[in-house]
Protein backbone atom coordinates (compact mmCIF):
# COMPACT_ATOMS: atom_id res chain seq x y z
CA UNK A 1 0.00 0.00 0.00
CA UNK A 2 2.11 2.81 -1.39
CA UNK A 3 -0.29 5.59 -1.08
CA UNK A 4 -1.04 4.44 2.93
CA UNK A 5 3.21 4.75 3.76
CA UNK A 6 2.79 8.17 1.42
CA UNK A 7 0.25 9.33 3.78
CA UNK A 8 1.93 9.12 6.44
CA UNK A 9 4.96 10.35 5.26
CA UNK A 10 2.81 13.21 4.52
CA UNK A 11 0.72 13.25 7.93
CA UNK A 12 4.65 13.20 9.54
CA UNK A 13 5.71 16.20 8.04
CA UNK A 14 2.93 18.37 9.26
CA UNK A 15 0.34 18.20 6.49
CA UNK A 16 -3.00 19.28 7.71
CA UNK A 17 -5.44 16.90 6.16
CA UNK A 18 -4.20 13.65 4.44
CA UNK A 19 -6.54 11.04 2.44
CA UNK A 20 -5.53 8.07 0.79
CA UNK A 21 -7.80 6.70 -1.84
CA UNK A 22 -9.00 3.17 -1.09
CA UNK A 23 -8.72 0.92 -3.80
CA UNK A 24 -5.97 2.87 -5.78
CA UNK A 25 -6.55 3.54 -9.40
CA UNK A 26 -8.40 0.39 -9.89
CA UNK A 27 -11.23 1.68 -7.68
CA UNK A 28 -11.25 4.99 -9.94
CA UNK A 29 -14.37 3.77 -12.73
CA UNK A 30 -13.71 7.19 -14.35
CA UNK A 31 -11.86 8.54 -17.02
CA UNK A 32 -8.23 8.26 -16.54
CA UNK A 33 -5.74 10.58 -18.35
CA UNK A 34 -2.91 8.56 -20.05
CA UNK A 35 0.68 9.93 -20.12
CA UNK A 36 2.47 9.90 -23.27
CA UNK A 37 6.15 10.18 -22.54
CA UNK A 38 7.91 11.88 -25.53
CA UNK A 39 4.60 14.03 -25.76
CA UNK A 40 4.09 15.31 -22.39
CA UNK A 41 6.73 14.64 -19.56
CA UNK A 42 9.52 15.82 -22.00
CA UNK A 43 7.77 18.84 -22.62
CA UNK A 44 7.17 19.65 -18.69
CA UNK A 45 10.53 19.76 -17.52
CA UNK A 46 10.40 22.43 -14.80
CA UNK A 47 12.12 24.82 -17.83
CA UNK A 48 9.35 24.69 -20.11
CA UNK A 49 8.78 28.52 -21.03
CA UNK A 50 5.31 29.20 -21.00
CA UNK A 51 5.95 30.12 -24.73
CA UNK A 52 6.71 26.45 -25.52
CA UNK A 53 3.67 25.28 -23.42
CA UNK A 54 1.20 27.45 -25.69
CA UNK A 55 2.72 26.25 -28.85
CA UNK A 56 2.54 22.99 -27.51
CA UNK A 57 -1.19 23.14 -26.83
CA UNK A 58 -1.97 25.27 -30.18
CA UNK A 59 -0.25 22.49 -32.36
CA UNK A 60 -2.76 19.92 -30.35
CA UNK A 61 -5.67 21.78 -30.49
CA UNK A 62 -5.10 22.22 -34.56
CA UNK A 63 -4.58 18.44 -34.71
CA UNK A 64 -7.59 17.91 -32.75
CA UNK A 65 -10.06 20.32 -34.97
CA UNK A 66 -8.76 18.44 -38.02
CA UNK A 67 -9.64 14.93 -36.36
CA UNK A 68 -12.94 15.95 -35.77
CA UNK A 69 -13.77 17.76 -38.96
CA UNK A 70 -13.12 14.66 -40.60
CA UNK A 71 -15.21 12.66 -38.34
CA UNK A 72 -18.36 15.18 -38.88
CA UNK A 73 -17.61 14.31 -42.99
CA UNK A 74 -17.70 10.67 -42.68
CA UNK A 75 -20.08 9.87 -40.23
CA UNK A 76 -23.73 9.54 -40.56
CA UNK A 77 -25.29 10.11 -37.12
CA UNK A 78 -26.89 13.35 -37.17
CA UNK A 79 -26.66 14.30 -33.43
CA UNK A 80 -22.95 12.89 -33.62
CA UNK A 81 -22.16 15.08 -36.44
CA UNK A 82 -23.54 18.23 -34.63
CA UNK A 83 -21.54 17.34 -31.59
CA UNK A 84 -18.33 17.28 -33.36
CA UNK A 85 -18.83 19.96 -35.21
CA UNK A 86 -19.38 21.76 -32.50
CA UNK A 87 -16.26 20.23 -31.10
CA UNK A 88 -14.17 21.65 -33.57
CA UNK A 89 -15.62 24.90 -33.34
CA UNK A 90 -14.50 25.11 -29.61
CA UNK A 91 -11.03 24.00 -30.12
CA UNK A 92 -11.02 26.95 -33.51
CA UNK A 93 -11.14 28.72 -30.48
CA UNK A 94 -8.77 27.55 -28.14
CA UNK A 95 -6.23 28.07 -31.22
CA UNK A 96 -6.95 31.71 -31.19
CA UNK A 97 -7.35 31.89 -27.76
CA UNK A 98 -3.64 30.65 -27.35
CA UNK A 99 -2.54 32.43 -30.18
CA UNK A 100 -3.35 35.95 -28.35
CA UNK A 101 -1.93 34.79 -25.12
CA UNK A 102 1.64 33.81 -27.19
CA UNK A 103 1.29 37.56 -28.39
CA UNK A 104 0.68 39.00 -24.42
CA UNK A 105 3.47 37.04 -22.90
CA UNK A 106 6.23 36.99 -25.58
CA UNK A 107 5.42 40.31 -26.89
CA UNK A 108 5.69 39.08 -30.74
CA UNK A 109 3.22 39.12 -32.84
CA UNK A 110 3.03 35.42 -34.12
CA UNK A 111 4.20 34.04 -37.35
CA UNK A 112 3.39 31.00 -39.59
CA UNK A 113 5.92 29.58 -37.73
CA UNK A 114 4.72 30.09 -34.49
CA UNK A 115 3.80 26.68 -32.81
CA UNK A 116 6.13 24.64 -34.73
CA UNK A 117 9.74 26.59 -33.89
CA UNK A 118 8.46 26.74 -30.31
CA UNK A 119 8.95 23.15 -30.10
CA UNK A 120 12.50 21.39 -29.57
CA UNK A 121 11.53 17.89 -31.20
CA UNK A 122 9.33 18.38 -34.46
CA UNK A 123 6.12 16.09 -34.18
CA UNK A 124 6.16 13.26 -36.91
CA UNK A 125 3.00 15.07 -38.29
CA UNK A 126 -0.01 16.32 -36.56
CA UNK A 127 -0.67 15.64 -33.19
CA UNK A 128 -4.02 16.20 -31.61
CA UNK A 129 -5.10 16.57 -27.54
CA UNK A 130 -3.59 13.19 -26.44
CA UNK A 131 -0.71 13.15 -28.35
CA UNK A 132 -2.36 10.99 -30.81
CA UNK A 133 -1.61 11.58 -34.27
CA UNK A 134 -4.96 12.52 -35.93
CA UNK A 135 -3.40 10.42 -39.37
CA UNK A 136 -3.28 7.26 -37.30
CA UNK A 137 -6.64 8.32 -34.85
CA UNK A 138 -8.32 8.72 -38.76
CA UNK A 139 -7.39 5.39 -39.96
CA UNK A 140 -8.15 3.44 -36.98
CA UNK A 141 -11.57 5.27 -36.55
CA UNK A 142 -12.62 3.61 -39.93
CA UNK A 143 -15.34 1.19 -40.09
CA UNK A 144 -15.40 1.65 -36.17
CA UNK A 145 -18.82 2.34 -34.37
CA UNK A 146 -19.92 5.06 -32.95
CA UNK A 147 -19.30 3.82 -29.60
CA UNK A 148 -15.91 2.96 -30.15
CA UNK A 149 -15.09 6.68 -31.78
CA UNK A 150 -16.85 8.23 -28.37
CA UNK A 151 -14.36 6.29 -26.51
CA UNK A 152 -11.38 7.28 -28.41
CA UNK A 153 -13.03 10.80 -28.34
CA UNK A 154 -13.10 10.39 -24.67
CA UNK A 155 -9.77 9.81 -23.94
CA UNK A 156 -8.30 12.26 -26.01
CA UNK A 157 -10.29 14.76 -24.23
CA UNK A 158 -9.31 13.50 -20.85
CA UNK A 159 -5.84 13.99 -21.80
CA UNK A 160 -6.51 17.45 -22.89
CA UNK A 161 -8.02 18.57 -19.59
CA UNK A 162 -5.33 16.59 -17.65
CA UNK A 163 -2.45 18.87 -19.78
CA UNK A 164 -4.31 22.27 -19.21
CA UNK A 165 -4.46 21.38 -15.53
CA UNK A 166 -1.35 20.75 -15.51
CA UNK A 167 0.01 24.01 -17.48
CA UNK A 168 -1.91 25.98 -14.97
CA UNK A 169 -0.12 24.23 -12.53
CA UNK A 170 3.24 25.02 -14.13
CA UNK A 171 2.80 28.13 -15.13
CA UNK A 172 3.91 31.37 -13.50
CA UNK A 173 1.95 34.60 -15.08
CA UNK A 174 -1.47 35.15 -13.79
CA UNK A 175 -3.06 36.25 -17.22
CA UNK A 176 -1.75 32.37 -18.56
CA UNK A 177 -2.57 30.84 -15.35
CA UNK A 178 -6.67 32.33 -15.71
CA UNK A 179 -6.47 31.56 -19.66
CA UNK A 180 -5.65 27.03 -19.07
CA UNK A 181 -8.10 27.28 -16.16
CA UNK A 182 -10.50 28.54 -18.65
CA UNK A 183 -9.24 25.90 -21.41
CA UNK A 184 -9.56 23.22 -18.53
CA UNK A 185 -13.13 24.05 -17.98
CA UNK A 186 -14.34 24.11 -21.29
CA UNK A 187 -12.38 20.63 -22.56
CA UNK A 188 -13.90 19.51 -19.03
CA UNK A 189 -17.04 20.66 -20.88
CA UNK A 190 -16.79 19.25 -23.60
CA UNK A 191 -16.06 15.79 -21.98
CA UNK A 192 -19.60 16.32 -20.19
CA UNK A 193 -20.65 16.45 -23.35
CA UNK A 194 -18.94 13.69 -25.24
CA UNK A 195 -19.97 11.53 -21.91
CA UNK A 196 -23.74 12.12 -22.49
CA UNK A 197 -23.62 10.93 -25.87
CA UNK A 198 -21.83 8.06 -25.06
CA UNK A 199 -23.80 6.70 -22.25
CA UNK A 200 -27.07 7.82 -25.09
CA UNK A 201 -25.35 5.26 -27.34
CA UNK A 202 -24.85 2.11 -24.87
CA UNK A 203 -27.79 2.60 -24.10
CA UNK A 204 -29.46 1.96 -27.72
CA UNK A 205 -27.00 -0.99 -27.61
CA UNK A 206 -28.43 -2.69 -24.93
CA UNK B 1 10.39 8.07 9.11
CA UNK B 2 10.82 5.16 11.40
CA UNK B 3 8.36 1.66 10.96
CA UNK B 4 5.70 3.15 13.11
CA UNK B 5 4.73 5.35 11.16
CA UNK B 6 3.52 2.65 8.87
CA UNK B 7 0.94 1.67 11.99
CA UNK B 8 -0.39 5.61 12.18
CA UNK B 9 -3.86 5.58 11.28
CA UNK B 10 -4.34 7.25 8.12
CA UNK B 11 -7.44 8.59 6.45
CA UNK B 12 -9.07 6.58 3.54
CA UNK B 13 -11.63 7.71 1.31
CA UNK B 14 -13.43 5.54 -1.36
CA UNK B 15 -12.93 6.50 -4.92
CA UNK B 16 -16.40 7.88 -4.84
CA UNK B 17 -15.75 10.24 -2.30
CA UNK B 18 -12.67 11.33 -4.21
CA UNK B 19 -14.57 12.09 -6.69
CA UNK B 20 -17.50 14.27 -5.43
CA UNK B 21 -14.63 16.28 -3.75
CA UNK B 22 -12.51 17.36 -6.63
CA UNK B 23 -16.09 18.40 -8.51
CA UNK B 24 -16.71 20.41 -5.53
CA UNK B 25 -13.34 21.79 -5.56
CA UNK B 26 -10.96 23.84 -7.81
CA UNK B 27 -7.43 22.78 -8.81
CA UNK B 28 -5.71 25.39 -6.04
CA UNK B 29 -7.70 23.92 -2.95
CA UNK B 30 -6.10 20.55 -3.03
CA UNK B 31 -3.12 18.26 -3.96
CA UNK B 32 -3.17 15.42 -5.64
CA UNK B 33 -1.08 12.86 -5.81
CA UNK B 34 -0.07 10.23 -7.41
CA UNK B 35 2.80 8.01 -5.96
CA UNK B 36 3.10 5.06 -8.15
CA UNK B 37 6.01 4.91 -10.64
CA UNK B 38 6.24 7.11 -13.65
CA UNK B 39 5.29 3.64 -15.88
CA UNK B 40 2.09 2.97 -14.30
CA UNK B 41 1.39 6.78 -14.16
CA UNK B 42 1.87 6.93 -18.06
CA UNK B 43 -1.21 3.82 -18.09
CA UNK B 44 -3.43 6.30 -16.50
CA UNK B 45 -3.78 9.10 -13.73
CA UNK B 46 -6.21 10.73 -12.27
CA UNK B 47 -7.01 14.15 -14.47
CA UNK B 48 -4.83 16.85 -13.28
CA UNK B 49 -2.82 14.43 -10.46
CA UNK B 50 0.78 15.28 -9.90
CA UNK B 51 3.10 12.44 -10.52
CA UNK B 52 5.35 12.15 -7.44
CA UNK B 53 6.78 8.12 -6.52
CA UNK B 54 6.45 6.87 -3.17
CA UNK B 55 10.52 6.51 -2.85
CA UNK B 56 10.91 10.56 -4.02
CA UNK B 57 8.05 11.93 -1.83
CA UNK B 58 10.02 12.64 1.16
CA UNK B 59 12.49 14.78 -0.83
CA UNK B 60 10.16 16.83 -2.78
CA UNK B 61 7.52 17.95 -0.53
CA UNK B 62 8.45 21.25 -0.94
CA UNK B 63 6.02 20.66 -3.94
CA UNK B 64 3.16 20.32 -2.22
CA UNK B 65 1.01 22.72 -0.09
CA UNK B 66 0.82 21.12 3.43
CA UNK B 67 -2.07 23.40 4.43
CA UNK B 68 -4.50 21.93 1.68
CA UNK B 69 -6.31 18.96 2.12
CA UNK B 70 -3.92 15.86 -0.28
CA UNK B 71 -5.06 13.35 -1.31
CA UNK B 72 -2.73 10.61 -2.32
CA UNK B 73 -3.42 7.12 -4.59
Amino acid sequence: MRSRAAASVLTGAGFQEVHSMEGGIRAWHGLVAEGIPEARMAYFSPATRPEEMIAMAWLLEDGSCKFYESLTETLDEQEAKGLFQNLKRSEENHKTTLWKLFEEISGKTPTHEFPHKMIPTEPRGDVMEGGMLVSEALKWSKGKTLKDILELCLSLETNSYDLYLKMEQKVETNKAKQVFKTLSEEEKNHLDRLTSLFSKTLETKS
Amino acid sequence: MSILDYFKPVSTWAAEKVREFLNEKTQEGYNLVDVRQPEEYEQGHLPGAQLIPVGELPNRLAELDPNKPTIVY
